[in-house]
């Protein structure tokens, strides 16, 4: 083998201590492994070529290249600013011309570099009426700041002469979410609550075609659903990124445990079933047909360290709804101490269960025909529904569990055949463009991110009343 | 390596086995790069195995895990683009080594453990991350760089320059 060594010439003059010169064979050798640099540039251009391919496939209804571009700026950067980011960024025809956050030294930081990197320009500021001022381009403002903070900052932006697109839950208080829709009325702006669900294909299939015209539930009676939560440490901040003591409180915070985890304390945010249910108490209103008639709810900070916690970590919740069939009743619960079948709402009619969730994984839309129902062909024929996959005979042999008349025979399964392979958030900020546009109604306005505000905040209500509580229709108007 | 010798058939293999583990890192960096924004918080927070409650501390203190994201990100793109060159090819093993190490002892296959997600294939003790791993420690010992790569110009380059200098 040492015949076949390829510096074999040199052993000699190595050995005699003349340092070996580099010749054409070094070269060779060395550059030999740079063309395969080459193929995987090429390589990597075609992925991303096909990449774009795929991505514009999907998007066949969005308007093509000609786009007038929308000048839109970002007022939050945080967790739920950056996931918004992220789904514009995969918007056509967007201009991100500012970033607005108070954590100027890490989240605005982080969110102007990210856009950098996107070839956007946005100007960082911490005061968003500076931003306003100064930025007169503007056609839209995104609002993902902590609730407390909506009301303020859509009325202002509004008033500017900017659409709104304002993360749910619309405020922290009735008066805030009042004063919004008439603000967005005062200004004829558009405003969009996010409940990206609204604009989910899977749920917009679910409640045209399954719901309204296949009518496959039959008539809803009950609905049940949930988003249990496991347990999380809360959020920190290095000392060296501290905001300053000054402007927390200048901006309504007491500290940095609090600004970074609001969402638990009183007065700011609305605890989970502000931050979860709402967005799916809001399916139960759109499903159903109708805002509720009476809350009774039970709740309470059962875990969670009270000195860091303010609302309850554990909420039940019992709906009325008079819905245009008859009377119905809506059970959800939330809880932050078992991560365990997470989230999901199940809408139970006579003739057949929907259980669906924005999760592509976990609960991503089944359907359970009740055997007394008319049978389904028709729809799996028209690809409403999949075919349905039967249910695991009960009866097993040998065991000693052994269906009985008193179990109902167990329903056909069907899938629903549409899946969201974009952010869940980016069909809703397309609804809201789109709107911008001129070329499509919001899909949640104001008047609908109102009804499902006043729905989820009484439940912290009924806790604390400790009965029902009724609504009346005037509740529901502003 | 005064004396370096390569025996040519396996050293063009093992060249070969550095290009194709170059690649893999330079792809999984450049994917993570043009990510809008990456970032390791939901892979640390499944963390499993004796580190496991250090990565997930690292997933709470938001400065550190910016810093681990751009060390994951650019790491990874550079050391691919070293191993695929053949340029510092020892260093960059050995930091790849230490990456994957890393990502090894986060979803460690060892008896016992399990994970709700499904891989690919099925995997104890030994997984692609261990064998990727050594193939690494071969590539780190052999010196491949110095047979075929940047690092053969760059060593014939040093080792000449006391001749100019004595000249």
């Amino acid at each position: 083998m040492a015949d076949e060594d390829d510096k074999g010439k040199r052993k000699t003059p190595a050995a005699a201590g003349a340092p070996p010169k580099l010749d054409r064979r070094d070269l060779l050798m060395g550059l030999s492994t740079v063309p395969a640099l080459g193929l995987f540039g090429y390589a990597w251009s075609r992925q991303q070529q096909s990449r774009r391919g795929t991505e514009a496939t999907a998007a066949t209804t969005r308007p093509a290249a000609d786009l007038q571009e929308i000048n839109v700026a970002l007022l939050g950067a945080g967790a739920q600013g950056q996931v918004l980011m992220e789904a514009m960024l995969r918007i056509p025809g967007l201009r991100f011309r500012a970033v607005c956050d108070i954590w100027t030294e890490y989240n605005l930081r982080r969110v102007v570099n990210t856009l950098k990197r996107f070839k956007q320009e946005p100007n960082g500021y911490e005061d968003y009426r500076e931003m306003l001022d100064k930025e007169k381009e503007l056609d839209a403002v995104i609002v993902a700041t902590p609730d407390f903070w909506h009301a303020q900052h859509t009325i202002e932006a509004l008033k500017a002469g900017k659409h709104v697109y304002c993360e749910k839950e619309m405020s922290n208080t009735l008066e805030g979410a009042r004063s919004m829709l008439l603000a967005q009325r005062e200004t004829g702006k558009l405003l969009q609550i996010g409940h990206q669900r609204r604009s989910n294909p899977r749920y917009i299939h679910a409640y045209q075609k399954l719901l309204g015209e296949a009518k496959l539930l039959g008539r809803i009676v009950t609905v049940n659903g949930q988003w249990n939560r496991a347990v999380a440490p809360d959020l920190g901040a290095p000392d060296r990124y501290a905001i300053p003591a000054a402007k927390l409180k200048q901006y309504g915070f007491t500290d940095m445990q609090q600004f970074r985890n609001w969402r638990w304390y009183k007065g700011l945010g609305g605890g989970p079933i502000v931050d979860l249910g709402s967005h799916q108490i809001d399916i139960y209103n759109w499903f159903l047909g109708a805002n509720p008639s009476g809350v009774m709810a039970s709740g309470g900070l059962l875990y969670h360290d009270p000195k860091t916690h303010q609302w309850h970590d554990t909420v039940m919740v019992i709906y009325d709804y008079d819905t245009p069939l008859g009377p119905a009743k809506a059970y959800y619960q939330t809880q932050t101490t078992n991560g365990s079948q997470g989230y999901y709402e199940s809408f139970m009619g006579d003739q057949g269960t929907l259980l669906i969730s924005e999760s592509e994984l976990n609960y991503p839309g089944q359907l359970y025909r009740d055997p007394n129902a008319p049978v389904w062909d028709e729809w799996v024929q028209k690809g409403y529904i999949s075919a349905p996959k039967e249910l695991e005979a009960k009866q097993q042999t040998g065991s000693g569990a052994v269906a009985d008349v008193r179990e109902s025979v167990a329903p056909d399964q069907h899938a629903v055949p549409v899946s969201l392979r974009d952010p869940y958030h980016q069909p809703h900020l397309q609804n809201f463009f789109d709107a911008v546009r001129g070329k499509a109604a919001l899909n949640c306005p104001a008047e609908i991110g109102y009804e499902s505000a006043v729905s989820v905040l009484k439940v912290n209500e009924a806790i604390d009343a400790k009965c029902r509580l009724p609504f009346t229709p005037d509740d529901f108007r502003s | 390596m005064e004396a370096t010798t390569f025996v040519r058939a396996p050293m063009i293999a093992i060249t070969a086995l550095r290009v194709l583990v170059g690649w893999h890192f330079l792809y999984e960096g450049l994917t993570k790069l043009t990510a809008p924004s990456w970032t390791a918080a939901g892979y640390l927070k499944q963390a499993k195995g004796p580190v496991a409650e250090q990565f997930r501390w690292l997933t709470t203190r938001p400065d550190l895990l910016a810093n681990a994201d751009l060390i994951t990100m650019w790491g990874l793109t550079i050391v691919g683009v070293c191993l695929m060159l053949g340029l510092f090819t020892r260093l960059a093993s050995l930091i790849g080594i230490g990456f994957i190490l890393l990502f090894y002892l986060a979803a460690p296959p060892w008896i016992g453990y399990f994970y709700a997600i499904p891989s690919e294939g099925s995997y104890l003790i030994v997984n692609k991350n261990l064998v990727e791993l050594s193939a690494l420690v071969v590539i780190l010992l052999t010196g491949s760089g110095r047979f075929a790569g940047l690092d053969r110009i760059l060593h014939g380059l040093i080792r000449r320059k006391p001749r100019l200098a004595a000249a």
